[in-house]
């Protein structure tokens, strides 16, 4: 009886530790590899999916998961000083994976790092338009002085990746990191390893060890989590994704949209750019060539963002007005037969070239006349980005952009100012008002940026806005995961469960 | 139609004035045609080099290319400054001869790490994968082309070709990915890709042998029509040759002059890089690696893949004619 | 005396008649034949027949499924990703899809077969210069010489054209020179010589032909080639631009939907294959009736001892 007992507990706790037991190494397929593991570059999104908060650890994160807004990571609190700059209290007890403490000389340098001429660091360009000093107070506290004064400073803090204050100054191919996983094996081409560390300051992750591969054909990849080869895919395409069971949708925090060239005529007519919008049946787009969640857009910046303005309203379809307007521009004077065309880049997103087919029908239908060209990267780039061509006749640039940071200051400069290198105009009105709403904080600062979203879609007609587009993964029915809008930059090992 | 007979070319009494060579590639011949070859090819590697890097360098800016679009045009220019973007052309192309001469092929822009490294990885993968299709297909092509040829027109004739020209027109991915479906994921007798095992190379090299097969079958077949149909092989028969295969051999000898340079076209072309292959199995190899290099201006990979690739090329067009010369002696170069 | 009987031996027919009765007696190339004029006439007639229907979009009845029956006939094969009637599609994209390809192999082939008569026919240093260009080529990416291309001399057909013929002269080249290389110390050439003949008679009246059918088989077979990397090029931006259409295009836009709207990649790269098929069948038979000592194998068919 007492032996049956004994037996019958130890196969009790058994049964209990495999229900508890969810750990152990996952697969992971991505499309395409990261090509560098250079912690200052884990803002571009192919390098930051696998390092960001893996194997670096940033001051402060946003929560995309839920509305905590800006959560401590490496910096425990902080606070404005009085002249402006903002003091970081850091955590104490943190190692590097190669053994050394973490302190504020390591934020001190990390930052220095990403600033230096010596490197290419793209995390810079968060840093650009200010000058930001850091002070080391102690071992554990840090003073960033920016000036201008930045109100968003400590979410900029969530950009910058630590590093231990002797790394050099070049790229370095292994990432020393406080993150709860370390590089053990990176074969170019083939697959990138991390490992859990033990020494991590943090909870332990379920995932012990994660396999990064890459394969760049999307059916590949969802066939591979089909059969077993990984366990999860954060990207599938659409037409994939018909398994209930393994496949998400999400919204990924891309726009899609037509940067409109203000400069040349007729597109420097504001009701042409009115007829524009007007045209284009958005509505009909939704669930046959864009995914059935994808949300009509009213501003660059997606609904979560702070500032993102609900009393805009998406243009209507409305082929009439649209020609209406674009016979009184006629009879003004303004040459409304020009020929538009309208630049998009191959495979920039799923179905583009479907999609400017059909609003190059929709366009053409109310009496405009388009051309389509699509082109590589590195042209589309020219066409995109100032300076732009002498003698160029009136162009739309079909592009995407990504802001998933919570703060249309990422997008809004050089979108929309004057002086920023995507924008197709100027106004001096819009750039006050990107000064001022940089500047301010709290309800404030929604109230001014909910201001200049409602100016540039309403009255100066800035471009076609188009869709909020969404993602899909397949993720392996024994992993408990759901991406967000934040997982094609960056996607962390440690909100992965195992069933 | 091909009538070089070696069995015959020694006995042929009409040399009269020595216009036709004495048969045989000698020693001494081979060695003068190779160094010959060796300071021509040197000198259009050369060329080649000249060419891509300053052609290369007026199509685009690495730095709009690695930096997000958001990037001030400061950062640009840092980061040109840090490769030497800035630089006179010239000025450069000294830099880059210079480094060359040393063994340094230069950096990658995209991924720090020495060019020449980056490229010899991607070849290993690339080179295995043309030398195991290319074998596969010159044994597999040679014969069935010949059988076709051998009785032209008839049942087997037909059906190769049939077979032979779909493969050698169907687009590859179709091929990839229906074949992915069918033996990965509803079978599950094959791994759907990467490169671990052997099992995963199966459907790589399936793919890529589909197409060279298809062309050169119909070039074997197209050759080997003529050669068999030819003057000396009716007269060996007449005169009692029994043994097929000997006519066979013979006919294939004389047939082989185009199959062996279109197999080379092939070969070529593999070496280059298979890129549907490339990017649908996860392979990294070259053909992939020069795509994404060209297109985002990584000038430095470029110019060491083409410089290792144009080396297999010449090495591999060199052999080939030297085949030549071994397969009809009286072909002098 | 007997009375002895005369038999007239009846003239040869005239050259078209025997070709006809050639092609007659080949099922295959009669067909091939048959498919290729059918393919020129639609190449000719398809944008003004059908080129309205095929630009008609209709985002409700996007990858609509082939084989229904309902609709009408354009409908028969599906249609695409913008709901537009794929068989209207491949017709109107034909024009475009032969011209291109058949200017890309045509350009490659002459130039080729030039430089590779000239390669071997020549003093050893143009031979040299000539075959190191050849490995030039064949180590230049394609898509590096299309990138040049496009940012020197802009985007046009033409230059698509050229960008493709550029790719594929070496194979022509070196074929040619081979066999050259290999006739030019034959008897009859050397016999020629002697009589005084001009080396470029020697080399269209004599040497040419020898070569030719094998060119052929690589031209025909070239085309499928052509006609897929051209859809890799206008990725690029350079050339064929939507909603401009060719066969090529149609399969690489169909790509991502080959597991679930297999038709919209399937039915252009049918129209390739069988293309290709017919213009490779039909170089054959040209092979064999051309030849004076071939042809008895098309002229003996058909008959049941004589």
């Amino acid at each position: 009886m007492k032996k049956m007992l004994i037996l019958g507990a130890l196969m009790l706790g058994s049964t209990l530790s495999t229900a508890f037991a969810g750990s152990g190494p996952i697969k992971i397929v991505l499309p395409e590899e990261a090509d560098l593991l250079e912690p200052c570059m884990a803002t571009r999104s192919n390098i930051g999916r696998v390092i960001m908060e893996n194997v670096s650890e940033t001051l402060t994160e946003l929560d995309v998961r839920g509305d905590k807004g800006l959560m401590p990571r490496l910096a425990e609190t902080w606070e404005q000083n009085a002249d402006g700059s903002w003091r970081f209290h850091l955590r104490q007890g943190v190692k590097f994976s190669d053994g050394t403490g973490f302190d504020a000389k390591d934020v001190e340098h990390s930052f220095n790092r990403i600033m230096s001429d010596k490197n290419s660091c793209e995390s810079r360009r968060y840093f650009g338009g200010m000058t930001i000093t850091p002070t080391v107070v102690d071992d554990y506290t840090i003073d960033f002085k920016a000036d201008p004064v930045q109100p968003i400073l400590p979410l900029l803090m969530s950009l910058l990746t630590i590093v231990p204050e002797e790394t050099p100054m070049e790229f370095v191919r292994e990432p020393v990191g406080t993150g709860p996983y370390k590089l053990t094996d990176w074969t170019p081409g083939q697959q990138i390893v991390l490992t859990a560390r033990d020494d991590y300051w943090g909870a332990k992750p379920e995932v012990t060890e994660a396999t990064y591969l890459f394969r760049a054909d999307p059916s590949v990849r969802a066939a591979m989590v089909q059969t077993g080869e990984a366990d999860l895919s954060p990207s599938i395409s659409q037409l994939d994704a018909t398994n209930p069971a393994t496949d998400f949708s999400y919204l990924d925090s891309e726009t899609v949209y037509l940067r409109i060239d203000h400069n040349i005529e007729p597109l420097n007519d504001v009701r042409v750019r009115r007829a524009l919008n007007l045209a284009i049946d958005r509505q009909a787009f939704l669930g046959t060539l864009v995914p059935e969640g994808a949300l009509l857009a009213t501003a660059i910046v997606p609904p979560p963002t702070l500032g993102w303005n609900p009393d805009v309203k998406v243009f209507p379809f409305d082929p009439d007005g649209a020609r209406k307007l674009l016979e009184e521009a006629k009879a003004d004077g303004v040459k409304v037969d020009t020929p538009i065309t309208i630049i998009a880049r191959t495979a920039n997103f799923p179905n583009v070239t479907e999609i400017m087919e059909a609003i190059q029908a929709q366009l053409q239908d109310v009496g405009f006349k388009v051309d389509l060209k699509f082109v590589e990267v590195a042209e589309h780039e020219q066409y995109y980005s100032k300076p732009f061509k002498e003698g160029r006749g009136p162009i739309l640039v079909a592009a995407m952009h990504d802001n998933s940071k919570g703060d249309p200051s990422f997008s809004m400069f050089f979108k929309y100012d004057s002086e920023g290198t995507q924008s197709g105009f100027s106004d001096p009105k819009v750039d006050d008002l990107i000064k001022r709403a940089s500047a301010a904080v709290g309800d404030e600062r929604a109230k001014l940026w909910k201001e200049l979203i409602a100016y540039l879609h309403d009255d100066v007609v800035a471009d076609v806005l188009l869709f909020h587009m969404v993602g899909f993964s397949r993720v392996s029915e024994r992993l408990d995961f759901t991406p967000t809008m934040a997982t094609n930059g960056t996607l962390q090992l440690s909100e992965i469960k195992i069933k | 139609m091909p009538l070089a007979n070696p069995v015959f070319a020694g006995h042929n009494s009409n040399q009269g004035g020595g216009m036709i060579p004495p048969p045989g590639l000698s020693e001494g011949a081979m060695l003068k045609f190779v160094r010959k070859r060796a300071v021509a090819s040197l000198i259009s590697l050369v060329g080649l080099i000249v060419m891509v890097f300053f052609l290369s360098r007026l199509t685009g800016d690495p730095a709009a290319l690695f930096l997000p679009v958001e990037a001030s045009a400061e950062m640009k220019q840092q980061f040109r400054e840090l490769h030497g973007l800035n630089d006179p052309l010239l000025v450069q192309f000294a830099h880059y001869v210079g480094d060359v001469l040393t063994g340094d092929l230069g950096e990658s822009l995209r991924k720090a790490r020495p060019a020449l490294d980056v490229v010899l990885e991607a070849f290993t993968w690339t080179l295995w994968l043309a030398v195991i299709t290319m074998s596969l297909v010159t044994g597999a092509a040679i014969l069935v082309g010949s059988l076709a040829a051998f009785r032209a027109g008839g049942f087997f004739d037909r059906l190769s070709s049939i077979i032979s020209l779909i493969g050698a027109s169907v687009p590859d991915f179709w091929v990839a990915i229906v074949a992915i479906v069918v033996f990965s994921v509803n079978l599950a007798w094959l791994p759907t890709s990467g490169t671990g095992s052997l099992l995963h190379w199966i459907l790589p090299i399936a793919v890529l042998f589909i197409r060279p097969f298809g062309i050169i079958v119909q070039v074997v077949r197209g050759s080997m029509i003529g050669a068999l149909s030819s003057a000396y092989v009716k007269t060996a028969r007449a005169k009692g040759v029994k043994s097929r295969s000997i006519i066979f051999v013979h006919a294939l000898r004389n047939a082989m002059l185009p199959v062996i340079t279109v197999i080379g076209d092939q070969a070529a072309s593999l070496l280059n890089g298979a890129v549907i292959v490339e990017t649908i199995f996860g392979f990294p190899g070259v053909g992939k690696l020069m795509i994404d290099s060209i297109l985002q201006r990584d000038f430095n990979v470029v110019l060491a893949a083409i410089l290792v690739t144009a080396l297999a090329i010449f090495l591999m067009n060199l052999l080939i004619d030297l085949a030549y010369a071994l397969l009809d002696p009286r072909i002098r170069h | 005396m007997t009375l002895q009987t005369v038999t007239i031996v009846a003239d040869e027919p005239n050259f078209a008649t025997r070709m006809v009765r050639m092609l007659l007696a080949d099922k295959f190339a009669l067909c091939a034949a048959i498919f290729l004029v059918f393919i020129v006439i639609l190449a000719i007639v398809g944008p003004s027949w059908l080129g309205e229907l095929a630009t008609k979009q209709n985002l409700r009845g996007r990858n609509a499924a082939p084989f229904d029956w309902e609709r009408g006939w354009v409908w028969w094969m599906g249609a695409d990703a913008l709901g537009r009637p794929l068989l209207a599609r491949i017709v109107v994209a034909t024009q475009n899809t032969l011209m291109v390809a058949a200017g890309a192999v045509a350009l490659s082939a002459a130039a080729g077969t030039l430089l590779g008569l000239v390669a071997g026919f020549s003093s050893p240093r143009v031979n040299q210069v000539i075959m190191r260009l050849a490995d030039v080529i064949m180590s230049f990416p394609s898509l590096l010489i299309a990138v040049i291309v496009l940012y020197i001399l802009g985007s046009s057909i033409l230059n698509l054209m050229l960008v493709l013929a550029i790719t594929r002269i070496p194979v022509y080249l070196r074929t040619t020179r081979a066999e050259v290389l290999e006739i030019r110390e034959r008897m009859f050439v050397q016999a020629a010589r002697v009589m005084g003949a001009s080396d470029r008679r020697i080399l269209f009246r004599h040497i040419l032909p020898v070569v030719l059918p094998t060119l052929t088989t690589l031209a025909t077979l070239d085309f499928a080639y052509v006609m897929l990397a051209e859809s890799a090029l206008s990725f690029l931006g350079i050339g064929i631009q939507p909603p401009e259409i060719t066969w090529g295009l149609m399969i690489s836009q169909g790509r991502q939907y080959l597991t679930n709207a297999w038709w919209l990649s399937f039915w252009p790269g049918l129209a390739i294959i069988l293309t290709t098929m017919s213009l490779n069948m039909l170089s054959n038979w040209l092979r064999i009736a051309l030849d004076p000592v071939q042809r008895w194998r098309l002229e003996m068919k058909g008959r049941k001892n004589g």
